[in-house]
């Protein structure tokens, strides 16, 4: 017997999940965002990387969560457009590898106190991964599939 | 107002972004690269002044160090938004969730004017407080609902502007 997924039996469930998704997106990238600015030297110069890392690290991973748990419910809406539009799939490569060198390369650098060379680089790598998954979600919703063009 | 916001929805500009492919989703996604990267300065400024932190930041880290880049941050969004705006005025100003967004920036700056003497003058006595003031966490708390719905707003917007035809 099939169930009705209630993301779509309400018209604003899938708006209200996307909202919480959000949230999760600006907490887990944005606090990753607070230590690479660090790294970059344009923020709170009277605190290490390291020490911002360690103040920081529950949020970014409540974020992810969040991030990921709402992005699932937002998935099972509609899996055969998501899995057919490009940039859905492009986002969760990039993502991965997102979350992959934040957990790894990330923060074996910072922890390291890295020299400026190596820290700008990580921070300019992080910033730059995190920003194209966002693009990733932004176009998934302006893609032919989406706005109904004859590809 | 109504014949300013016909003359501006008739600049090329202004067609540029409303016709282009790539124009409008580039600027929203520059929009909601803004909202993480200073959102994120914003969270943290409500956990530490709610005492959810480890410590290790202090209130004036977070309420007077971090002020200038959360400014830039504001205006990058702002700047990104009103790009937004320029490419379809007549649209925006009629939506209701872009009213709801405006009237929610009006009450983010009474807010910062209330709690300027009690909360985000004080940051120095805050750090040495034994334990958060109500008055800070109220602060904090009512910030994080007020950040918040002002990113619903926003996502309400896009679902009554931006409908393919």
């Amino acid at each position: 017997m099939p169930i009705d997924n209630p993301i779509n039996a309400f018209e604003l469930a899938f708006p209200i999940v996307q909202c919480i998704h959000v949230a999760g997106f600006a907490l887990s990238a944005g606090t990753v965002a607070i230590v690479d600015f660090r790294l970059l030297g344009l923020i709170l110069p009277q605190r290490t990387p390291a020490q911002l890392l360690r103040e920081t690290a529950l949020w970014t991973l409540s974020g992810v969560i969040l991030m990921i748990v709402t992005g699932l419910l937002l998935f099972s809406s509609d899996p055969d457009m998501y899995l057919l539009n490009f940039s859905f799939d492009l986002k969760m490569i990039l993502l991965a590898l997102a979350i992959a060198f934040n957990y790894t390369i990330h923060r074996r650098a910072v922890q390291s106190s890295p020299s400026p060379v190596t820290g700008k680089f990580v921070a300019c790598a992080s910033l730059a991964l995190w920003i194209s998954v966002l693009f990733g979600g932004i176009f998934i919703g302006f893609s032919p599939q989406v706005l109904g063009f004859k590809a | 107002m109504n014949s300013f916001t016909q003359w501006l929805q008739a600049t090329g500009f202004s067609m540029f972004i409303r016709g282009s492919l790539y124009a409008y989703p580039v600027i929203l996604a520059l929009h909601m690269v803004a909202i993480a990267l200073f959102g994120g300065m914003i969270l943290m400024t409500d956990l530490r002044l709610l005492g959810w932190t480890a410590g290790g930041l202090s209130v004036s880290d977070v309420v007077d160090r971090l002020r200038a880049p959360k400014i830039a941050g504001f205006i990058f969004a702002a700047t990104c938004g009103l790009l937004l705006l320029i490419g379809n005025p007549e649209k925006y100003l009629a939506n209701i969730f872009f009213r709801i967004k405006l009237v929610l920036f009006v009450l983010v700056a009474l807010h910062a004017l209330a709690f300027r003497r009690g909360v985000y003058r004080q940051a120095a006595e805050l750090d040495t407080a034994p334990r958060m003031p109500a008055r800070a966490r109220l602060a904090a708390c009512l910030s994080l609902l007020l950040w918040f719905s002002i990113a619903c707003a926003g996502r309400g917007i896009g679902y009554i502007v931006y409908r393919p035809d």
